[in-house]
């Protein structure tokens, strides 16, 4: 405050100085001119800034009327002023600063504005000097910054200059403004410490003085540490307003032409025009939302027209239809359908699949039945099944099971056939190996391995005659001629062809003379070669011994009673030998065997010869000496043979427990194959000469009658019924029946076993 | 040279060129699997079983012109279609294209599925076989919760609540349900339609839970053939008892959630208002075209009205039996079964009490010609009504009780209509453990167990038949008393008993004399003849010394081949595990009923 009085002071001052000057040229005009020349724009400038004239004002009451009359004057044209002024100076012209204000307010043309607003403000509140200051400041800050007096009066010049020097700058009369004295730290500390506001006070370098803030001030400072705006009302982020009127004015902010795409209509915009019109036209583009069609409607009308109605592409298999709920799915089931907890429980150690998928509950009224918990489960699996499982047409046999067994004839119809054991024969002491039943149906011999071969009169079951021959009987075989009771027995590597003394008085000597063997005629042969077999004459048993190089496994008489032959498995090209009795004569004539010989035998009516090797059976014509027919059995043993009497029929057992019957005629492959009757090895198989039955032994102690019907159309296939099972020999050492032979005669079986007993079965 | 080696430039042969897996399959038809699946689900194509898998033992395989099938259907461009707008749909999305996104899901491309029945389905009796699953599922579906946010979207399930509804109506009105079983996952029905058998499973009317390990996609799928199928379905039948489709129910019983009542009051309304859809027709076809816009407009509203005018006197009791006598003279030309349906509960008026399962209740009765009414607002008629014989409860004890009536458990409905008689209602009274309830879909006799309920009902049945014969005039008052017919019953089995071994003694004199006759004619000779009879006559005595009686049939296994054996030994394992399960029966009666006694 008290700078701005001296300031106006100084003001005053200098312009009783120009007025002085006025007066002595005595004219407005030079005045004018005078103005011009001696008053630097600067001072004018400075003057009005410093607002000094109001200030004087302020001071006298006159001044203030005046001006307040110029004021008034002033809103009139400026042509006015010229004439005006010479008038008011005529007038009042006892105070000159006035009038100074005056012209100096009527020569600032172009700040009018702020000279008008301003000689307002003074006119209304004249009395608070700083109130007044104050607004002015705000209305002039964009003119000028330093609006506020300094002390220092250097300008802007770096404080370092004066640095050295006591005093900072000149003040308006030209003397120095000193420089405050220092105060050092302790006293500047002391006086901070009394001090309360200490803290709010600044030096100010360049004044030298120290300044005091005002809270406002602080506040602000806070804020803008804070890095908002210094003032609290400022709001930055005021809604825009658009102050330009965009509206309505004749004028556009750009004064470039329009151009000429403006006034032409577009080619683009016609191109889109013409696509939706095509658009349109054509139906692509549709305005009103399509309208709903009924969503059903009669789909199948008649179905009387079958051609149409079929369903095209593959065949069409239904989804077989989800099983029907029994009993057990109750709500409310019978007692007995509802598993106790231990069968429950039981459940869990079953596997996964074999659990049952539902467990049956009961519940004792239907308010109690909670919801079905996989329901909704057992949908998306039945849903699964119906699209992820293949299906395929099967037929499901509804039929009783019974129905699919053959149509057999009753047994009853087949009758004679062995069915019960009506006879043992003892004495043996080991396995009895082989049997076999003399022509007559009055004798039989068997051999067993405890070396003895032994005749028994079969009705009586009395053993006639025992021969030791020291060795295990492989075979033993009776001449097939009812006059010749001879029997050949093989026993390891030889072979004896024994007179058993049966045969009545005029027999007997036509044995005996078969049974002579001399031997240089041996001799003779013996040079040449090795002989095969050696026919040796066997005092002991009064009978020939054949002798073989290695073992003998089967005979086999030749119906004539004459030849005979004997197989020797391992004697490779010697395998099979011929032998006729009545010559001694020996000879091979297989040079060439395929596979390993297992068993030989005769043809009963034709001149033909079966060998049997492991898996096949070829079939030889003697007379033409070739090989007629090879029968595949498909077997991997084979372990017996025989030969239907009819001769066109052959039924082979296997080690493995299997029998195929082949039909000659038929085929070279077997006509039914019996596989799962015999649990072992099947020992042998018979045909019987007269009855239409055949039977096979096995290892398993049981021996199995067939009816084998052989029928002379040729058309009609053989009949094979299983008639009867027969056991009643015991296992020992893991071997059960070794031989079964029929009766050449009577339909009764004979049955040799491991248990060293020969049984009968009769009808 | 491997297995299937095929020199180049040699075409596939075979099940190689037949068949193809799924893999390839789908390669061969650029789609995605999902999308495979979907059109076999709606195509109704399914893998099949070559006889010779060639790409290996493991794989599904498709028959070549299975997939040509689907390759040649324009469903398939459709789903391909369907992909690439569902990807513009993404883009625009998630450019914020709202503007673009609105476009296009209003060009959604649709697809429909009625070509598509019409292709697997040529004529209606086809549909029909199908119809199980088809039924079964959208039962299912009307009974999942209706809730936005599930897996399913809600107007799904108000659709297959409608079509249930619609086909149960159809059911009830025509008379066509033959069974019905409570089971523990929920109550089966079997109807039968133009001869074929239908059965489905609805379930328990209780809110059902999403389960989370079930692919939905698949279902729904499923679901949307289904609902097409069934509403096709659903116009034919309508179509045949000439009765418009889709129905116009009366708003006022939709919103109380009895759909089913309304629609059987729209049926039974509807013959007598085609008589004035007709007018309005006739005269649309004289008058301009500009009029018959209008026409149409109130030939609907006039036909709306006309149906509520009919549905109304129905409020009042009696009403419904008139419309059963109605039907009556219409279809004269219905078979015996269907009659024998529709007249088993004729005079009886049954009243639902809340607990019981109304839905279900208000299906089966009328579908066996009875009236009934339940506790609510628009039931026909009041509990308090004097007609009503029957009142079914499910509570352990009945506070109030009208003496005019019985009050049985729901059991009991379903138990007379399996039996197709009336029975005995005194085990069914409120608060007793009703007897067991049965399958009727089991043959007793052929699973060789026959619960002790059944037998009691045969009983019944046996007796009601008898009577029901010979003396039509004491039939109402006998059908009135049960308990009478039950000892009846009994009297005239033993008698029926005797009769029928004379007659079997008779039979079998007259079939070996006819026997002997014909093999004259064929000139069997007398010896095997002289010697079959001789067999037959000293039968016993003979095969009791000669042979045991079980050693023949183990040998005449032995000329079997090896494949009728293999299938004669697993029958037998069959019927021996039936054996064993009767055999358990059998033996958990026993102890239940030792005890019991305890």
């Amino acid at each position: 405050m008290g700078k701005s009085q001296k300031s106006s002071k100084e003001v005053d001052e200098l312009s009783k100085e120009i007025s002085r000057d006025v007066t002595a040229n005595g004219s407005t005009e030079g005045i004018n001119e005078k103005d011009d020349r001696f008053q630097p724009s600067d001072l004018v400038d400075s003057l009005e800034d410093e607002g000094s004239p109001y200030d004087s004002g302020e001071d006298d009451q006159d001044a203030s009327d005046y001006k307040s009359h110029s004021n008034a004057e002033e809103s009139d044209s400026s042509e006015d002023e010229v004439q005006g002024s010479p008038y008011d100076s005529g007038e009042d012209d006892q105070d000159a600063s006035d009038y100074k204000s005056l012209r100096s307010a009527e020569e600032s043309d172009s700040s009018e504005d702020e000279v008008q607003g301003f000689s307002y403000d003074s006119g209304e509140d004249d009395q608070d000097a700083s109130d007044y200051k104050s607004h002015r400041s705000a209305e002039e800050s964009d003119s000028s910054e330093d609006e506020v007096p300094s002390r220092n009066t250097v300008g802007d010049v770096p404080l370092e200059w004066y640095k050295e020097e006591e005093h900072i700058g000149y003040d308006i009369t030209g003397k120095k403004i000193k420089k405050r004295a220092r105060k050092d730290r302790i006293e500047s500390f002391l006086a901070g410490v009394d001090d309360a506001k200490n803290w709010r006070k600044i030096y100010d370098d360049y004044n030298d003085e120290e300044v005091e803030l005002t809270k406002e001030e602080v506040k602000m400072i806070h804020r803008m540490l804070r890095g908002k705006t210094p003032h609290a009302g400022v709001d930055p982020y005021a809604p825009y307003v658009d102050w330009f009127e965009w509206e309505d004015k004749g004028h556009p902010l750009s004064n470039a032409p329009e151009p000429k795409r403006r006034f032409i209509p577009s080619k683009w915009e016609q191109k889109k025009v013409v696509r939706y019109i095509r658009a349109i036209r054509k139906g692509f583009l549709k305005f009103d939302k399509p309208k709903e069609e009924p969503h059903v409607y009669l789909l199948w009308g008649d179905d009387s027209t079958a051609a149409e109605n079929k369903r095209h592409g593959l065949s069409y298999i239904p989804a077989p239809k989800p099983k029907l709920a029994g009993h057990e799915e109750s709500y409310n089931p019978s007692v007995e359908f509802i598993p106790t907890q231990e069968e429950i429980n039981s459940y869990q150690l079953m596997l996964e699949e074999d659990r049952p998928k539902f467990i049956p509950r009961r519940f004792e009224s239907l308010r109690n039945v909670p919801a079905y918990e996989n329901a909704i489960k057992e949908t998306f699996d039945r849903c699964l099944d119906l699209y992820l499982c293949p299906r395929t047409r099967k037929k499901r046999i509804n039929i009783d099971p019974e129905s699919l067994k053959p149509k057999l004839p009753s047994l009853k119809d087949l009758r004679p056939y062995p069915s019960t054991c009506y006879l043992e024969y003892r004495g043996h002491t080991g396995p009895v190996k082989t049997i076999s039943i003399d022509i007559s149906g009055q004798w039989m011999a068997s051999g067993s391995s405890d070396g003895t071969v032994r005749v028994w009169e079969i009705e009586t079951s009395r053993c006639i005659k025992v021969w030791d021959v020291g060795e295990a009987v492989n075979h033993v075989t009776w001449n097939p001629l009812p006059e010749l009771p001879i029997l050949s027995i093989s026993v390891g590597r030889d072979v004896l062809i024994l007179d058993t003394r049966l045969a009545n008085a005029e027999n007997q000597a036509r044995v005996k003379e078969l049974l002579h063997v001399e031997e240089s005629l041996l001799e003779e042969d013996e040079g040449n070669t090795t002989p095969v077999v050696r026919w040796v004459r066997d005092d002991k048993y009064d009978a020939i011994r054949l002798k073989h190089l290695k073992a003998v496994t089967t005979i086999d008489w030749h119906r004539k009673g004459d030849y005979f032959t004997t197989v020797v498995p391992s004697g490779h090209t010697r395998a099979i030998l011929m032998h006729q009795l009545s010559k001694k004569h020996t000879h091979s004539p297989f040079q060439k065997l395929r596979g390993l010989p297992v068993t030989a035998v005769f043809h009963p009516t034709r001149s033909m010869f079966f060998i049997s090797t492991k898996t096949h059976v070829w079939v030889y014509d003697l007379l033409k000496q070739k090989v007629v027919k090879k029968l595949e059995t498909g077997l991997q043993e084979v372990s017996s043979i025989s030969i239907h009497p009819g001769g066109d029929n052959v039924i082979v057992g296997s080690k493995e427990g299997k029998m195929c019957w082949f039909d000659m005629d038929l085929s070279s492959k077997p006509y039914k194959t019996l596989t799962s009757h015999h649990m072992k090895d099947i020992t042998n198989v018979a045909f019987h000469r007269l009855y239409p039955l055949f039977a096979s032994s096995s290892e398993d102690c049981t021996a199995y009658v067939f009816h084998g019907m052989v029928y002379s159309d040729l058309n009609q296939n053989p009949l094979i019924v299983p008639l009867k099972i027969l056991r009643g020999h015991n296992s020992s050492k893991g071997r059960g029946v070794l031989d079964c032979k029929f009766h050449p005669r009577q339909p009764w079986l004979f049955t040799a076993g491991a248990d060293s007993i020969i049984k009968l079965y009769c009808h | 040279m491997p297995k299937h080696h095929r020199p180049a430039g040699k075409k596939k042969e075979g099940n190689a060129a037949k068949y193809i897996t799924r893999t390839r399959a789908v390669n061969y038809l650029q789609v995605s699997l999902a999308i495979f699946r979907r059109l076999c689900i709606l195509k109704g194509i399914f893998p099949r079983e070559p006889k010779k898998k060639v790409e290996g033992n493991h794989k599904t395989y498709y028959h070549m012109k299975d997939i040509m099938f689907l390759f040649h259907d324009p469903l398939l461009q459709k789903f391909r279609d369907i992909k690439a707008h569902a990807k513009k749909v993404k883009k625009a999305k998630a450019q914020k294209n709202k503007d673009l996104e609105d476009r296009l899901l209003d060009r959604a491309p649709k697809y429909k599925l009625d070509r598509l029945v019409s292709e697997r389905y040529p004529t209606f009796i086809d549909a029909l076989r199908d119809l199980d699953d088809c039924l079964t599922m959208v039962h299912l579906f009307a009974a999942l919760p209706a809730a936005e946010g599930e897996r399913i979207q809600v107007q799904r399930i108000h659709n297959c609540r409608r079509l249930s509804h619609e086909w149960q109506a159809y059911i009830s009105r025509t008379h066509s349900l033959r069974k019905t079983f409570i089971s523990v996952k929920g109550i089966y029905y079997q109807a039968e339609v133009e001869g074929q058998k239908i059965t489905w499973l609805t379930p328990h009317a209780l809110q059902q839970v999403l389960t989370d390990d079930v692919d939905f996609n698949v279902m729904i799928t499923f679901l949307e053939f289904y609902e097409t199928l069934l509403g096709f379905v659903n116009f034919k039948l309508y179509h045949s008892i000439n009765v418009k489709y889709p129905p116009i129910l009366d708003p006022l019983l939709e919103a109380i959630a009895a759909e089913l009542y309304a629609l059987c009051r729209y049926i039974a309304a509807q013959p007598r208002t085609s008589s004035v859809d007709s007018l309005p027709i006739t005269s649309g076809e004289d008058g301009q075209p500009g009029l018959e816009k209008l026409d149409m407009q109130t030939e609907e509203s006039e036909l709306r009205l006309a149906q509520l005018q009919h549905q109304l006197p129905t409020n009042e009791p009696g009403a419904l039996m008139h419309l059963v006598e109605d039907s009556k003279a219409e279809d004269e030309d219905i078979d015996v079964e269907t009659k024998e349906c529709k007249n088993l509960f004729k005079n009886f008026k049954f009243f639902l009490s809340r607990e019981v399962p109304r839905e279900a209740l208000l299906f089966v009765i009328p579908a066996f010609g009875g009236a009934v009414s339940w506790e609510g607002d628009g039931s026909p008629f009041r509990e308090s009504d004097d007609g009503i014989t029957h009142q079914i409860v499910d509570r352990p004890t009945q506070g109030h009780i009208f003496l005019s009536r019985e009050y049985v458990q729901p059991q009991w409905i379903f138990d007379c209509i399996n039996a197709r008689i009336i029975l005995p209602t005194e085990e069914y009274l409120v608060g007793r453990i009703p007897p067991p309830h049965l399958s009727p879909f089991v043959d007793n006799e052929a699973e060789g167990y026959v619960p002790e309920y059944a037998e009691t009902i045969k009983r019944l049945q046996a007796a009601a038949k008898k009577k029901v014969l010979p003396m039509p005039g004491l039939e109402n008052q006998d059908l009135n008393d049960p308990q009478t017919l039950l000892v009846k019953g009994i009297v005239d089995r033993t008698e029926a008993n005797e009769t029928a071994e004379k007659k079997r003694k008779l039979m079998m004199l007259e079939k070996q004399f006819h026997d002997e006759l014909n093999m004259e004619l064929q000139g069997i000779a007398y010896s095997s003849l002289k010697n079959k009879n001789l067999d037959s006559t000293v039968d016993n005595a003979k095969e009791d010394t000669i042979t045991p009686t079980e050693e023949p049939e183990d040998l005449s296994q032995l000329t079997m081949s090896r494949k009728k054996r293999k299938l004669y030994e697993a029958m037998k394992i069959g019927q021996e595990r039936k054996k064993d399960k009767v055999k358990l029966l059998h033996e958990r009666k026993k102890n239940a009923e030792a005890s019991k006694k305890d």
